[in-house]
């Protein structure tokens, strides 16, 4: 043992020197992600520029360190100075960094993403530590300490940092210690059941046998893990010690890696390493005179997910077919070859020399009691930063998903663990700390690590059959549950998403599922329904969607819909219709197609929040198509050259009539439906104006009074009669209307109600709620605002109070929002034409009181400063007030915008209608409450929403109270055919190569004058333009 | 693959049970696939029959027992590569090179592979070719790509 200890003193020396020699060292990672983002193509250009410049620096390829989304990473430590790291680096780049930073000494800040160094010193200005990004700060790496750090192809390294420092101690505990110190420390095996490492061991130790085998289970199959490779190629002593340890602990001959053919990297690092090992006496008879012999061969995977089940590896290592045996006789008393074999997974062995090195007391610092120690994830999907981390067990899967993961681009929808053996884990689990024993409660496993989120673009039913698809393929095929029961499932789940899902499906589902898991032989069918039973149980609604309705939301079953764009509108517009006819220059056409489902295209097309566009395909090219200002186009075409539309009426007229109470969006829209289904239709509105909130909510700058009211007259037009100034509930109730002979009733009053702020001082006159201030300036009242304004809130009410009060010749507006600006739930482009107005913004802020003068009147408003604390279930952060941090705000008017709630009591007067604990209406997905005859919809019953989901709540509702009266479910609507644009296309031509048409804008001057409107329409030439650049997703092609 | 080359590949071998599967990873490895005359030699080297042969290399998705392309195409089908769009890459490829995964294009230009997990899942979607791999692929880039390989 002495000469190894002489041989780590002069391989530390080694490695000091090279640390301190006064040349440059270029850390480059080039494990397979590396590689796979760039970097060979920069390491030969670092190469080419020392040689151009005869620059002594040395090159260290170093394997993964985490961030893979930041790859190729390329760091440089100059002598003396910390290394500074620097991300998403191209061969010019990086010869532009080396240039600056290496022969110049001028750090580019602005390409470096971290230093290594202790505090903020000199060259590390502006440069945040590397391990306190919001990334890395969680982690911590223990069984990764080494992956990025050393050369993996470098033994000395290793050595130099600790390496073989376990083994050795091991030698000198002797093998029953080091057997009981892997029970102190309570490590679980990481493949992913969590059986603790001792027990194996000990079975297999106490077995009598010439020979016993240790196998390092590196089959690492789960699609979408690969922590095991990472290590594997970063530091691959570390796992070869860990064989070795266990090898002593139980006694065992020899070794084996069992390793997936698809890792050449790994495998090579694995054989270089080995021969490293031999070289260094660690491998062979005796190994550093401890008595212990031990050897290595690796056994390539052949391409068998199921080989990574450990009888079947075991199969697959003696040459056969990779099947699955019966249990008992177990693998540590009757494994390969029938002697005593322990398999270990690639983790929990090279977690063993840190637990030797250091202790069972310190590895039992990390995690909980249950589950000790730390875990590698794979962090990947939809999550902005994407790749290998490693936390302490315990750590909320919110901090995995959002402080590390930095949450994703698009609403979170769910994170899959456990690979196609584990589950779905929805919002309302965030809060689950990542356990062994807490993911199975919540109906998931831990698995081999594998954490992949998924947002509103992934079909769960899709995912579903994913994992069962690859599951029914990688079925041994020995027991009939798994071959059988799998397939069946999957035969189920296509059927579903082809559009021929049957009732019964789902419970036929359930059941296979819960037989497959009872009577598997092996791992692979016991959990292979796992991922097919917890999406049923979370998103149960999705699959209804599909079965019941044909319907894939997140468009992705792609027999379900024909473009993704109409499939996500909440009124199912026919984009590519209308789009299409606009490029052909057919505009009436174009007009009558999106009239048939939605009448407010003007209105729309000025403030839908445009969920078609976040779904449209273009996106992956450039920018969406226009849809929004196209549907503008169309919509004030229409009434510039007054185009009747032409749309779908029914032929016959019936007796029945009924009351609509609310002239809002979602009350017009069920108006609009029933007139054309030939109903007699009365809206009544308690406002001297039609319109609800398209009237009085926004300001005329953004919708032009004359437009809306043009759209409101065709739906007069259609024999609609609006009676305004009647408040029902108080001029008039609804029994009533019902005692007038109305048969059906839609009550769509919205939600305008302001939430108070509760602070003292807000009963003050200068204090003016938010929707009543818009309300009266909207309905031409004369509305005194100060000349110094404080608006409090942060959505699209907020943002036109402050607006609109600039107008009304203010000096100064200042919103107060609570939290970022990053999380101001108004429209983008409605912030950004706010700060281009002069409109302040103060974020993290939030009032406490407002500050009265001898009058009465408001002179100031003292605020807290906030800071963003824990992340609730939504992924956002929730802002905490920073105690006693107070700042007061010189003003004179206060708007609060903070939310709207509804109060219907009095609309129904002595009726039992049935509410939600929010104040909103209950109703079914039709709209219907629990009173028959009664519908409701739009903000009133889904709180407050969008425009374009009350207009669907309104058509909705419209086909409900038809089918109600007309006694009859299979009624059909016309307007509710999907067919493909009749415009021709050719799919083999380049789409047009511009971007996205910029809004023409009104200059700021002229816009703080008045209320005129702010973004122009598009002329003719442009719209058609613009209209080109979609890629017709409803062209489908005949298949033979 | 010539006699002497089939006897380079035995010699490193001891010619046990477990020594098939590695023994047919290194006739592919040579020959691009596993012919049924290397099959025939494979059996009277390890004194087991072609039956039992086939019946091991049928298991395993590695081997192949046609005729590879000149350039091996994987494309990756794990689950970070499905949720970011390996499904659409994947049909596009095939519309492109006009085959089906398992198949090789008339020319032998090039063969098409799925595969189940290539563990760059970070960078999702990936593809391979022949060593090379692509990361954060997009439809878009398929083409120039596949014009590289002759």
């Amino acid at each position: 043992m002495n000469n190894f200890e002489k041989k780590r003193k002069a391989v530390q020396k080694k490695w000091n020197a090279l640390k301190n020699s006064g040349v440059p060292l270029i850390y480059l990672g080039t494990a397979s992600c590396g590689i796979a983002a760039g970097a060979m193509d920069v390491l030969e250009s670092i190469r080419k520029i020392l040689k151009e410049n005869r620059s002594k620096a040395k090159i260290i390829r170093v394997g993964c360190i985490g961030p893979c989304y930041l790859e190729p990473l390329m760091d440089i430590e100059m002598p003396g100075q910390p290394r500074i790291s620097y991300a998403n680096v191209d061969p010019k780049l990086a010869g532009k960094i080396v240039k600056a930073h290496l022969l110049k000494g001028k750090p580019p800040g602005q390409h470096a993403v971290g230093h290594f160094g202790e505090g903020n010193g000199k060259g590390t200005e502006g440069i945040p530590r590397f391990f306190d990004l919001p990334m890395l700060k969680p982690q911590a790496r223990v069984v990764l300490r080494n992956c990025g750090f050393i050369d993996p192809e470098e033994i000395d390294h290793y050595i130099a940092n600790d390496g073989y420092a376990g083994i050795m101690k091991a030698f000198e505990m002797g093998s029953e210690a080091v057997l009981a110190e892997v029970r102190e420390a309570g490590i679980r095996g990481r493949g992913g059941a969590g059986f603790p490492t001792y027990k194996k061991w000990e079975i297999c130790r106490i077995q009598k046998a010439k020979e016993k085998y240790l196998i390092c289970n590196a089959d690492e199959g789960d699609p979408g893990a690969f922590m095991n490779r990472s290590l594997i190629e970063g530091d691959p002593h570390a796992v070869l010690e860990g064989m070795l340890i266990a090898a002593y602990a139980i006694g065992a001959t020899q070794g084996y890696i069992y390793i997936r053919a698809e890792y050449p990297l790994a495998i090579a690092r694995l054989k270089k390493a080995i021969t490293q090992m031999q070289k260094y006496g660690f491998l062979g008879k005796n190994i550093q005179g401890s008595g212990f012999d031990f050897d290595i061969k690796i056994k390539e995977g052949a391409g068998a997910f199921v080989c990574g089940e450990e009888t079947a590896l075991i199969s697959s290592i003696e040459g056969k077919r990779g099947m699955s045996r019966a249990r008992p006789p177990f693998p540590a008393v009757a494994g390969l070859y029938s002697k005593p074999t322990i398999i270990n997974n690639v983790e929990t062995l090279g977690t063993l020399p840190n637990i030797l090195r250091n202790g069972a007391s310190w590895y039992k610092r990390f995690g909980t009691k249950g589950s000790c120690g730390t875990k590698t994830f794979s962090l990947v999907g939809k999550a902005k930063r994407s790749g290998l981390i490693e936390v302490p067990l315990g750590t909320k899967l919110k901090t995995i998903i959002f402080d590390i993961g930095g949450g994703s681009l698009k609403p979170f929808k769910a994170v899959q663990t456990g690979g196609p053996s584990g589950g779905c884990l929805s919002e309302k689990f965030l809060n689950t700390p990542v356990e062994y024993e807490s993911l199975a409660a919540a109906g998931s496993i831990m698995g081999s690590g594998g954490l992949i989120v998924v947002d509103e673009d992934t079909c769960m039913v899709d995912l579903a059959r994913y994992f069962i698809n690859f599951c029914a393929e990688e079925s041994c095929g020995k027991c009939t549950p798994c071959r059988v029961g799998v397939n069946q499932m999957l035969i189920i789940l296509n059927r579903i998403c082809e559009g021929n899902g049957m009732q019964g499906d789902i419970e036929l589902l359930e059941r296979i599922g819960k037989t497959v898991k009872a009577t598997s032989l092996c791992g692979l069918g016991q959990t292979a329904p796992n991922p097919v039973l917890s999406t049923i149980r979370q998103f149960r609604k999705e699959y209804e969607m599909h079965i019941r309705d044909k319907r894939c939301p997140a468009s992705v079953c792609q027999d379900l819909f024909l473009s993704p764009c109409q499939n996500t509108c909440p009124v199912g517009m026919d984009v590519p219709g209308y789009v299409s006819l606009i490029a052909t220059g057919q505009f009436e056409e174009a007009i009558r197609v999106g009239r048939e489902t939605n009448p407010f295209l003007s209105v729309c097309g000025r403030i839908c929040d445009h969920p078609c566009m976040s779904k449209c395909r273009r996106n992956e090219l450039d920018d969406p198509v226009a849809i929004r200002s196209l549907k503008r186009f169309i919509g004030d075409y229409a009434r510039e050259k007054n185009i009747s539309s032409g749309i779908w009426v029914s032929p016959e007229t019936q007796p029945e009539k009924v009351a609509i109470i609310g002239s809002g969006p979602s009350g017009l829209s069920c108006a609009y439906f029933l007139a054309r289904l030939g109903y007699p239709v009365t809206v009544y509105e308690r406002l001297p104006v039609a319109g609800g909130m398209l009237a009085v909510g926004i300001p005329e700058y953004r919708l032009p009074k004359d437009i809306l009211e043009s759209e409101i007259q065709l739906i007069r037009d259609l024999g609609v009669k609006i009676q305004t100034r009647t408040t029902v509930g108080r001029d008039i109730t609804i029994r009533d209307l019902l005692a007038q002979d109305y048969k059906a009733i839609y009550a769509a009053v919205g939600m305008y109600g302001d939430r108070a702020l509760r602070v003292p001082g807000e009963e003050a006159n200068q204090v003016l709620q938010g929707v009543d201030f818009l309300t009266d300036v909207n309905l031409g009242k004369k509305v005194q605002v100060g000349q110094n304004v404080a608006i409090i809130g942060g959505g699209n009410t907020a943002v036109d109070a402050a607006r609109t009060v600039l107008r009304l010749g203010a000096k100064k507006a200042t919103i107060v929002y609570r939290r970022t600006r990053e999380e101001m739930p108004a429209f983008e482009d409605e912030i950004q034409e706010s700060y281009e107005e002069g409109i302040d913004m103060v974020f993290l802020a939030a009032p406490t009181r407002i500050i009265l003068g001898e009058e009465g009147q408001v002179t100031g408003m003292e605020c807290i400063r906030m800071r963003l604390g824990d992340y609730d279930n939504q992924g956002r952060r929730m802002p905490v007030p920073i105690e006693g941090d107070l700042f007061t705000l010189d003003v004179d008017t206060v708007i609060p915008a903070i939310g709207e709630f509804a109060d219907v009591r009095d609309l129904f007067i002595d009726m039992d209608v049935a509410t939600n604990k929010n104040g909103t209406i209950a109703v079914d997905d039709e709209g219907q409450t629990n009173i028959p005859g009664i519908f409701a919809g739009g903000d009133v019953s889904i709180g407050a929403a969008t425009v374009i989901k009350a207009i669907s709540a309104g058509e909705r509702a419209a086909v409900a109270i038809d089918r109600y009266l007309r006694g009859d479910l299979n009624r059909h609507y016309p307007w509710r055919v999907r067919s493909r644009s009749p415009v021709s296309f050719d799919p083999s031509a380049e789409p047009v190569d511009y971007p996205i048409v910029s809004p023409k804008l009104l200059s700021v001057t002229k816009r703080r004058k008045g209320f005129v409107e702010v973004q122009t329409g598009m002329s003719v030439r442009i719209a058609k333009k613009e209209a080109e650049r979609c890629l017709r997703c409803d062209y489908q092609e005949e298949s033979e | 693959m010539t006699r002497k080359a089939l006897s380079g590949i035995f010699s490193k071998f001891k010619g046990e049970e477990g020594d098939l599967i590695p023994i047919l990873q290194s006739v592919q490895e040579k020959d691009g696939y596993i012919s049924e005359d290397a099959v025939e030699h494979v059996a009277r080297f390890l004194k087991i029959s072609e039956n039992q042969i086939y019946g091991v290399a049928t298991f395993y998705s590695q081997f192949r027992f046609t005729e590879p392309g000149r350039n091996c195409i994987k494309i990756c089908m794990g689950t970070a590569c499905h949720v970011r769009g390996g499904r659409s890459l994947g049909v596009t490829l095939e519309k492109e090179l006009g085959i089906s995964p398992g198949e090789t294009t008339e020319d032998k230009r090039f063969d098409l592979q799925r595969v189940a997990c290539l563990g760059c899942c970070a960078l999702s979607p990936v593809i391979q070719i022949n060593k090379d791999i692509y990361s954060r692929m997009t439809v878009m880039r398929l083409r120039k790509i596949l014009e590289r390989y002759e």
